[in-house]
């Protein structure tokens, strides 16, 4: 009898993988399909399984890559920065990976646009498993990538692999946040070589979360200095003031420019400066987050645009 | 021959009266308890024949049964010893007062009288009987005096009980000791400089009797603010105080410097609590932590490091206002009326979103923490708080510039409590609801519909935002509050934006962090 259970139980698993497996497809190299971005470094894969719509790829691209240890700040940027470039119709090419990644992916489809994971590991393979929900969605607005058959599991060395993969993809490549040694620090050491340009977004120096991405910013790469910074190769632009003004009340904007001016703000900060009590701006920046200008986490205000 | 002294005994924290039948017969000499009686009632015999002996009146040499009635309920305590052995000492007499007087005390084995557990609980139950003469333990009497319309004749030693009982010598009536200055309060939320938004969002916790979370790094001052709640509570009634001093009189956690309980409880429970001392129980069932903070506070400091069972068990008492517990003879139930105040680090090691320090957390143990963070007791918690530390400089300029800001004071905010309670009070007076934290969606239906602009709000939340049904509910109850705090009877559209930045926010429950 429990052999016939576990029997059952076997079949149906085996059956969900193969659903799984049912949906991966295989370009290879020579087909026209293939993206012609990748072509041009001198490792590309011969061969991709992807599940999901190779549509996306022939938008224009751009990699948001960072640590999986991160900060507040570090994951907004993910975040904010996705779902900017999202909206205006850029997909966004990332790991899948916990941290930014997760969170430049999570921005893009908040956005409304197409997103590229690439795996170190085939894409019928969750990892981290964390994210199956996210790869979920990722296969049904974008693509899930990799050059690994379907079937293989993750190995350490497989994950430098892919980081050319995610380079090869896009025009640019972000680093959001990145540690001292930090995978993200490879990806952009690739993105050079393959010539694609590569931003960095700079972070408190005095804080260790921050060491690789500032380093890259003094080795050349060029500093995010704002969300929109990202758009401009692309040859798009952020928030106008025009915008502002349509979108904010006065009062707003006065809030708007100060969080702007700092970068980020406890109610407190903006309380003392108004010389207005908490209930009167809590409520106000409340309705500024439903604009969508700013950001609230963990007691702290920050900018989500421009 | 056959005597008969009327007493009590406790139940959780209640009590009912009982009477002690004493009767001496020729035979063996034996001496017998029955009626129930727990260990420290069968002592009783050890203690009561020297006691009985050293204050000078004979032990029969005899068969002496003492039975408990009722006899089908459990009793128990060490305050049957004085009742006992003046039924003992009684045998055959004819007394004037054993009719309308109840006895309670533990003797010493010197006669001497000595103080008891639960007493305030256990003069009430006999009130309530109809009894008003109650001859206690003098170190009681204080604690007791509480309780008004009762005569208490307060002993030292067996003897004086005796002789009262037999109308020999009669009995002070305890007078109630002038009321003492009220201590100054060591703890004010004018010592919290810079952190205005958090006391905004506690006082409408408070006013609301809302759960509340609050979360931050080490060091912010979760704890610090949290101690200071109940000092913004509103002043305790005669009866919240007779209910609070009985729960604390039956965990015998009253002393003679302090027979009352004057002050709302904060209860601050380490997290290596049991379940049982928690919700209460035991063989004996006593009140745990919740019971201890009915009205008042139960702060649970670091909730990502109690056992989840612990968490979980928590739920059902919180909201319905009481534990109920079983044992084989008797249900009990002990009150828990509590406001609900959690602290919680980012992480386990805190430094989650610290930006200066790097977090030392595994995955997977960020991923139970998380988990525990948003159990089932956690969703039922109200409002989500985040604490940021105020940098040193701050402090400092805070000082400095003291003159301009408005620096809130435990004084303040408990005006503004106490009004927004009586708001609430007169809205609710024909409903089962207490107060805005125990609306229920039928409450949310009747009460807090918002104005036109503040469903448009409130609709592009839901959207937006992206709440759950349950986040949403908790909106509208924290809404309300504000309009309360406000005296504004409709929900507007501010105090809908104001609700929302006390919503959970989905940076806590997302992966990729």
């Amino acid at each position: 009898m429990s052999g016939g259970w576990a029997q059952m139980n076997f079949e149906k698993r085996g059956n969900e993988m193969g659903a799984e497996r049912n949906k991966v497809e295989r370009i290879t190299s020579g087909q026209p399909v293939y993206p012609a971005r990748l072509k041009e470094i001198k490792d590309f894969p011969k061969e991709l399984f992807y599940i999901g719509d190779l549509k996306v790829l022939r938008q224009r691209c751009l990699a948001i890559v960072g640590s999986r240890k991160t900060t507040q700040y570090g994951r907004n940027m993910a975040v904010s920065m996705a779902r900017r470039l999202a909206e205006r119709g850029v997909t966004v090419v990332s790991g899948m990976a916990l941290g930014i990644d997760t969170c430049a992916h999570q921005g893009a489809l908040r956005g409304g646009g197409g997103t590229v994971a690439v795996l170190g590991c085939g894409v019928d393979v969750c990892y981290p498993t964390e994210n199956r929900k996210l790869k979920e969605e990722i296969e049904r607005a974008g693509l899930v990538v990799s050059e690994y058959p379907p079937g293989t599991e993750p190995e350490r060395y497989y994950f430098p692999q892919r980081n050319r993969i995610i380079s090869g993809l896009a025009e640019a490549v972000v680093v959001v946040q990145a540690g001292g040694n930090s995978g993200a620090l490879i990806t952009a050491e690739l993105a050079a070589e393959q010539g694609r340009e590569v931003f960095a977004v700079p972070g408190n120096i005095d804080s260790l979360y921050n060491l690789g991405s500032n380093k890259l910013i003094k080795e050349g790469a060029s500093p995010v200095i704002s969300v929109d910074d990202v758009l401009e190769p692309f040859g798009l632009n952020g928030i106008t003031e025009e915008e502002a003004e349509r979108l904010l009340s006065e009062t707003e904007r006065r809030i708007y420019n100060m969080i702007r001016g700092s970068g980020e703000m406890t109610i407190d900060d903006i309380c003392r400066r108004l010389e207005k009590p908490p209930a009167y701006v809590s409520s106000i920046v409340a309705v500024m987050e439903m604009k969508g200008v700013v950001f609230s986490a963990l007691g702290k205000i920050f900018v989500a645009k421009g | 021959m056959l005597s008969r002294i009327k007493t009590a005994t406790l139940i959780g924290v209640g009590g009912y009266p009982v009477t002690v039948e004493t009767d001496v017969h020729r035979g063996m000499p034996a001496f017998n308890i029955v009626g129930l009686a727990d260990t420290t009632i069968k002592e009783a015999c050890q203690r009561i024949r020297p006691a009985v002996l050293n204050s000078g009146y004979d032990f029969p040499q005899e068969k002496v049964t003492v039975n408990l009635v009722p006899a089908g309920r459990p009793k128990e305590g060490s305050h049957f010893d004085l009742p006992i052995a003046l039924g003992i000492i009684a045998l055959g007499w004819e007394s004037p007062i054993a009719e309308d007087t109840a006895f309670l005390g533990e003797v010493s084995l010197d006669g001497r009288v000595n103080r008891i557990r639960g007493a305030l609980p256990l003069v009430m139950s006999i009130r309530k009987a109809g009894i008003k003469n109650i001859v206690l333990p003098a170190g009681n009497a204080e604690e007791a005096s509480i309780m008004e319309d009762v005569r208490l004749l307060p002993v030292e030693n067996l003897r004086e009980a005796a002789e009262y009982l037999r109308g020999e010598k009669g009995l002070t009536v305890y007078v109630k000791k002038q009321q003492q200055t009220r201590k100054i309060a060591t703890r004010d939320f004018s010592q919290v400089v810079g952190q205005e938004s958090v006391k905004r969002a506690i006082l409408i916790g408070a006013a609301g009797n809302h759960g509340i979370m609050l979360m931050g790094g080490p060091g912010c001052g979760k704890t610090m603010m949290a101690k200071r709640i109940p000092t913004i509570l509103p002043s305790l009634t005669y009866e919240e105080k007779l209910e609070i001093t009985g729960i604390y009189s039956v965990a015998g956690l009253l002393t003679e410097e302090s027979p009352i309980v004057e002050e709302r409880p904060f209860r601050s429970p380490h997290h290596t609590i049991s379940r049982t001392g928690l919700t209460g129980g035991g063989i004996k069932p006593k009140p745990g932590e919740l019971s201890l903070a009915h009205r008042g506070v139960l702060f649970l400091d670091e909730l990502g490091e109690f056992e989840m069972s612990t968490i979980d068990a928590m739920r059902q008492p919180v909201e319905d206002g009481y534990v109920r517990v079983m044992r084989n003879f008797e249900e009990v139930v002990f009150p828990s009326q509590v406001m609900i105040v959690v602290a919680a680090n980012p992480c386990k090691c805190g430094y989650l979103w610290d930006e200066k320090r790097v977090c030392s957390c595994g995955r997977k143990q960020l991923d139970s923490y998380r988990r525990k963070l948003s159990g089932p007791f956690s969703d039922r918690i109200d409002m989500h708080i985040k604490v940021v530390a105020v940098p040193r400089e701050k402090i400092r300029g805070t000082e400095a510039a003291e003159g301009r800001e408005s620096n809130l004071s435990s004084e303040m905010m408990r005006r503004q409590v106490e009004d927004a309670r009586v708001i609430q009070r007169k809205r609710y007076e024909k409903t089962g609801f207490k107060d805005n934290g125990s609306l229920d969606e039928n409450g949310l239906k009747l009460f807090c519909t918002p104005d036109e602009a503040g469903e448009k709000l409130l609709s592009d939340a839901y959207e937006k935002l992206g709440l759950s049904m349950r986040a949403y509910m908790k909106l509208l109850k924290i809404a309300r509050t504000i309009a309360d705090l406000e005296g504004s009877e409709t929900i507007k559209k501010e105090h809908i934006a104001e609700a929302l930045m006390y919503r959970v926010s989905h940076w806590e429950q997302e992966p990729g962090v």
